[in-house]
């Protein structure tokens, strides 16, 4: 053939690629959700920064302690993939929570201890030289390093979806939670009680959230192991009595508020059960591999 | 027919080499509007102008395909008060987007087989007799409780409001695609839609 009747084939093939092949002629779909054409929805999760959580603790407390945190000179003593990552989920909570409650010389120990168990993981993007300098010089200010140390916790949980590392996440995410309810329980003695019992009652949604977030990651053992224990405490909250109410009026700002009015009556006995159950957990991740019964 | 001088041919081809950069660098181009999704939010929806809302963590940028729903799940803590803002590839995925914000709520069910038992002899046959358990199994179902909906607000692609008690909740998505304009294949259907959600302690107002 010659070259010459190469050219029209060529443009052809082009242009059918450029065209729409049998769906050219295809109707738009309806703008509206949850009708129409039965095509299975993208589901993403989410989860929320432990700032958001301490933060309103701070609000009830005011005070942070450091020995309420895992000590971060265990942070080289987890050797496996598995406590690696769970630490690596507690250790960037203490950050945040040290930040939070401006507990300055912690915020550069738990950095460093994150780092190190980051870095384990591959995140060695995620703690650079230049981010602890910009920590360190922010020390004394306490807004800046709660923003640093939340970019810092974002970043990693960015770093670790793009790499597709979903069970190391989920065991991150995990281990953040329990150190976030623990941190949040261990607070409790110093508030009110019935803001206290309340505020633990409103993390069922966290705590489902977090079981419908790692269910595509089950088949993990690990993943599947730790969702049967959080499991355990899902029925601990399920066996609580919930009232939903419509909310009246608009909210302090103005703005409307989003959705019913939630009580969940919490007895001493079910709050104890939780904490229970969340420290027995928390004690369990929190081991290190060199410790007996790890 | 004569056929073209090997000059007019060299022509022809010279003039292909443009016409295939073109669409080589369309191609790229997709893909890496694609690959760029991550970051989409953070450089495409217009933060709220007031400062005292901050960037929450839960933001979120993703491709998306036309006719097919797409949510975001995440969590609102109560008294706080959120904006969350939408922005998206208008010429992919058309100037509108239908947005939802619905409950994700675990109610239980109280769950019985019903049918009643057949009883069964010590060789495995059953005597024709039967019975029914009393065993019921307490479940829980999850069910979507809608609490607003864009097309009920001239198809805006912002909110702000106040959370009384903590929830879950999903952002749902859809998008119709591009009107009068045939649509393509649906591999080329796709674009980036970001989800800014900003946060602030809910304030009080007044004196």
């Amino acid at each position: 053939m010659q070259p010459s009747h190469l050219f029209p084939i060529g443009v052809v093939v082009l242009l059918a690629a450029c065209g729409g092949g049998d769906q050219a002629e295809d109707n738009a779909p309806a703008l509206v959700i949850g009708e129409g054409e039965a095509v299975s929805a993208t589901v993403l999760h989410q989860m929320p920064t432990p700032n958001e959580l301490f933060v309103q603790v701070k609000t009830l407390s005011g005070q942070g302690d450091r020995s309420y945190l895992n000590p971060a000179s265990q942070a080289d003593r987890y050797a496996t993939l598995r406590s690696r990552a769970i630490a690596f989920g507690v250790y960037s909570t203490d950050l945040v929570y040290a930040s939070t409650f401006q507990l300055n010389v912690e915020v550069a120990r738990y950095y460093l201890a994150t780092k190190k168990l980051a870095e384990s993981l591959g995140l060695t993007t995620v703690f650079t030289d230049a981010e602890f300098i910009r920590l360190e010089s922010n020390l004394t200010r306490g807004d800046s390093l709660e923003i640093i140390s939340n970019e810092v916790y974002m970043n990693a949980y960015e770093k670790l979806e793009e790499a597709d590392m979903g069970p190391v996440l989920t065991l991150v995410l995990i281990g953040g939670w329990v150190e976030s309810m623990h941190l949040m329980m261990v607070h409790g003695a110093e508030l009110d009680e019935v803001v206290t019992r309340q505020r633990v009652a409103e993390q069922r949604s966290t705590l489902e959230h977090l079981i419908a977030l790692s269910e595509s990651e089950s088949s993990d053992p690990d993943v599947a192991e730790l969702r049967y224990r959080l499991s355990g405490i899902l029925d601990l909250y399920d066996s609580m009595n919930t009232q939903r109410m419509p909310h009246k009026g608009r909210a302090a700002s103005g703005r409307m508020v989003l959705g019913d009015d939630i009580l969940t009556e919490v007895t001493a006995e079910r709050y104890q059960a939780i904490h229970a159950a969340i420290s027995t957990l928390r004690a369990e991740l929190i081991l290190t591999d060199d410790q007996p019964n790890a | 027919m004569t056929s073209p001088t090997p000059d007019l041919n060299m022509t022809r081809y010279l003039l292909l080499i443009p016409i295939l950069l073109l669409l080589g660098l369309a191609q790229a181009g997709e893909a890496l509007a694609q690959s760029t999704c991550t970051d989409y939010h953070k450089f495409n929806c217009q933060r709220a102008g007031d400062k005292r809302w901050s960037q929450n963590g839960q933001s979120k940028s993703a491709s998306i395909q036309v006719g097919r729903e797409t949510e975001l799940n995440i969590i609102i803590y109560s008294g706080q008060d959120y904006r969350i803002s939408v922005c998206h590839d208008t010429k992919v995925l058309g100037e509108d987007l239908a947005i939802r914000l619905v409950e994700k709520v675990r109610v239980p069910r109280e769950q019985t087989d019903g049918a009643p038992d057949p009883i069964i002899d010590e060789d495995g046959n059953r005597t024709g007799t039967t019975r029914t358990v009393e065993d019921p199994e307490r479940m829980f179902v999850e069910v979507e409780k809608v609490l607003w909906d864009n097309t009920e607000h001239d198809m805006a692609m912002e909110v702000e409001f106040s959370c009384a008690s903590t929830k879950r909740i999903a952002v749902q998505i859809m998008a119709a695609g591009s009107t009068g304009k045939p649509r393509r294949d649906k591999q080329f259907d796709i674009g980036c839609v970001g989800i800014l959600i900003e946060h602030m302690v809910t304030p009080d107002l007044g004196f």
